[in-house]
């Protein structure tokens, strides 16, 4: 069990800047997710902890060791694939036993510990099976099991549940979640699943083209985001975001005026700042018919959900849903006005779309 | 036949036949006439006078009777057995250890050695063949003696071709397993890039040195590979004979021990002198059963038919 430190992280691959000037502290035991779209440098990021890509700058540490030119089969790493990597002319247990050969373990010692982490995984009636002749989530809990065998320092997963179906992915995630605390291990899960990441994590590192914007617990970017990308990635549907100006105390948004959120007071004044995109989650607001205090708007479409639907409201043509009770019925075109909680509301600048709050960071 | 399977035979028909037609043309058709001829006294393509003219198994037995009493045809088989032998292992393992080499490397330098192996394959023959031609002279002017004439090792040119039958042999093998691995190294290395990268990645972590990792991971997963270009030279090395016939042509290598079966019926029907295409038939039929049984062997001992795959769907 291992904390993982990655000091000032850069990778090139020819003139294509993958990562750029990463820094980030894993603690021992933590469950770190990785959360970015596709292409943004996470893969490369758990590639370069595992060893397979070398930094062209930057170090890695585990604890206070230099790992950074120390290969892949010296820093005791698991490695979880997306399609599992199960060698395909091995039978379930030479999967799982393969790490174990490859360290010359004594036979007697192998069959032991496979047997250990194949029942810790449920697939002790599998062992005798070609990978061709399991399910996916039976594929999926040997590729843990062959990576958990060796006990690992530091388990990494790269998209684990991606070729999953949902259900499946949902019962998995609560297991994986337990497996990682039972066994205590350090754990680095790369996903472009934000509910995955939300759903698991301890604390979630957000990426963007070989950035990291954010590394917070869930709840904090979630709630907190520091970039427009981190509140409109995160939440399903995302949050909403309209342009609103400032006007002496008030923000204007289109044709409404909503008065400048407590929490927002002194800091606006003192930045001085004029133009702002007012962002907010879609359950932090609730659509009133009619006009009111609040977003004016009218009714775009509306989504049932069964235990509640979801209501897209167009302000001056920028579109923003907010959840609404099962049982409501609102009709096409419809006024209405969107009142958001207040304390709930994220201000970002409008040109660089960082939250105010971390405006001066 | 109701409609649909008179619809699904048209359809048939439509898609099979210009590869029946070839398959019949010039597999079927050739074949059957050289059975044929080798009943008949066939001989310096005088059709009229002889293609009616029936020996029995007559040819058989001369050839037969000359693998028993006549040392040259006996050194045409054995050279047969020896070249072919000796380079398709050449060419298999020369293939596949090529491909492991430079899947373990960067993609560009991995391309251009790649390339380089392919040179051979891209000369014209007479070209390629005029460079060992060169390389392997029996005189001074042979680069290879004159190497090693000046590195001191010899003093006298030495006839490499001429030295049998290890010398002639060793020439031809080394002048077609050159041309014959960059084969087995393109399928071979299309093969490796198959196989997604995850697993070889998943081995590296887990403590995989490059050998183990082609020992382990990539040789099992190409066993049907293996197969193919194991069959497929094997065939082809059976039948080859251009690069052979010049180097004898040039008088490079021995007659007896530079001569394959393959080169023996070309000659025999074809060369100069008396030609004796009754017996020259006689031979190519037996090289032919001899390419079928080495065929059929390898694919059952490797188990082809799991490779077939049933169609997708039912229609």
């Amino acid at each position: 069990m291992v904390k993982i430190i990655l000091k000032e992280i850069t990778k090139k691959f020819g003139d294509f800047t993958a990562l750029n000037n990463i820094n980030l502290k894993i603690d021992d035991r933590e469950f770190m997710a990785l959360l970015g779209p596709s292409g943004s440098g996470k893969s490369t990021l758990l590639y370069t902890i595992a060893g397979i890509y070398r930094p062209t700058s930057g170090r890695i540490y585990f604890d206070d060791r230099d790992v950074t030119e120390v290969p892949p089969k010296d820093r005791n790493v698991g490695l979880v694939f997306q399609n599992w990597a199960l060698y395909p002319h091995m039978k379930v247990f030479e999967n799982i036993a393969f790490p174990l050969e490859l360290r010359k373990v004594p036979r007697q010692e192998i069959e032991k510990k496979v047997r250990e982490v194949a029942k810790m995984l449920h697939i002790e009636n599998l062992l005798d099976r070609y990978p061709w002749q399991l399910s996916g989530g039976q594929q999926q809990r040997v590729a843990i099991a062959r990576a958990l065998v060796k006990e690992p320092d530091v388990l990494l997963l790269d998209e684990p549940l991606s070729n999953l179906d949902a259900l499946l992915r949902l019962e998995v995630r609560a297991e994986l979640k337990r497996l990682q605390k039972e066994l205590g291990i350090t754990a680095v899960y790369v996903t472009h699943d934000q509910a995955e990441a939300l759903a698991m994590a301890d604390r979630i590192a957000v990426i963007k083209e070989g950035k990291i914007l954010q590394v917070g617990t869930p709840d904090e970017v979630y709630y907190r985001p520091k970039y427009r990308f981190v509140g409109g990635f995160l939440g399903n549907p995302p949050m909403n975001f309209v342009e609103a100006e400032v006007e002496n105390g008030h923000l204007k948004v289109y044709e409404s005026k909503i008065p400048v959120p407590a929490q927002y007071r002194e800091l606006i004044e003192k930045l001085g700042i004029k133009e702002v995109l007012l962002g907010f989650r879609p359950h932090d607001a609730e659509v009133i018919k009619g006009i009111g205090e609040g977003l004016i708007g009218e009714v775009y479409s509306f989504e049932p959900l069964g235990r509640e639907q979801i209501v897209t409201a167009s302000i001056g043509g920028t579109f923003v849903k907010v959840f609404a009770p099962e049982g409501e019925h609102f009709t096409f075109g419809e006024k209405v006005t969107v009142k958001i909680r207040e304390d709930r509301i994220v201000l970002f600048d409008k040109k660089t779309e960082r939250a105010l709050e971390f405006l001066e960071e | 036949m109701n409609k649909t399977s008179r619809e699904k035979f048209a359809a048939l028909s439509f898609f099979l036949s210009p590869m029946i037609l070839m398959v019949v043309l010039f597999y079927l058709v050739p074949l059957f006439m050289t059975i044929y001829i080798s009943f008949t006294r066939m001989r310096n393509w005088n059709v009229e006078k002889y293609i009616t003219e029936f020996v029995g198994v007559y040819n058989y037995q001369r050839l037969f009777y000359m693998f028993q009493h006549d040392p040259t045809f006996k050194a045409v088989i054995l050279t047969t057995v020896v070249f072919v032998g000796i380079t398709l292992i050449i060419n298999v393992f020369g293939g596949l250890a090529l491909a492991l080499a430079t899947f373990f490397i960067s993609e560009k330098p991995a391309s251009t050695f790649r390339l380089l192996w392919l040179l051979p394959r891209m000369s014209p023959i007479a070209v390629y063949s005029l460079v060992w031609y060169y390389f392997f002279h029996g005189s001074e002017i042979g680069t290879l003696n004159s190497i090693l004439m000046k590195l001191g090792i010899i003093s006298q040119p030495i006839p490499w071709g001429q030295i049998v039958p290890w010398g002639a042999w060793s020439i031809i093998i080394f002048v077609n397993g050159l041309v014959g691995v960059s084969f087995g190294m393109i399928v071979f290395t299309s093969a490796l890039n198959q196989i997604p990268k995850e697993l070889v990645i998943a081995a590296r972590v887990d403590g995989a040195s490059a050998w183990e990792i082609s020992r382990k991971i990539l040789i099992p997963l190409m066993k049907w590979h293996f197969l193919y270009v194991l069959t497929w030279q094997f065939l082809s090395l059976l039948t080859t004979y251009p690069h052979i016939f010049l180097l004898v042509q040039w008088d490079l290598v021995n007659r007896d021990y530079g001569t394959t079966l393959a080169l023996y019926v070309f000659n025999t029907a074809f060369g100069r002198g008396e030609q004796d295409q009754g017996l020259a038939a006689a031979a190519a039929v037996i090289l032919s059963i001899m390419g079928i049984i080495g065929g059929y062997v390898t694919l059952k001992v490797l188990q082809f038919e799991k490779m077939m795959k049933r169609p997708r769907g039912d229609f």
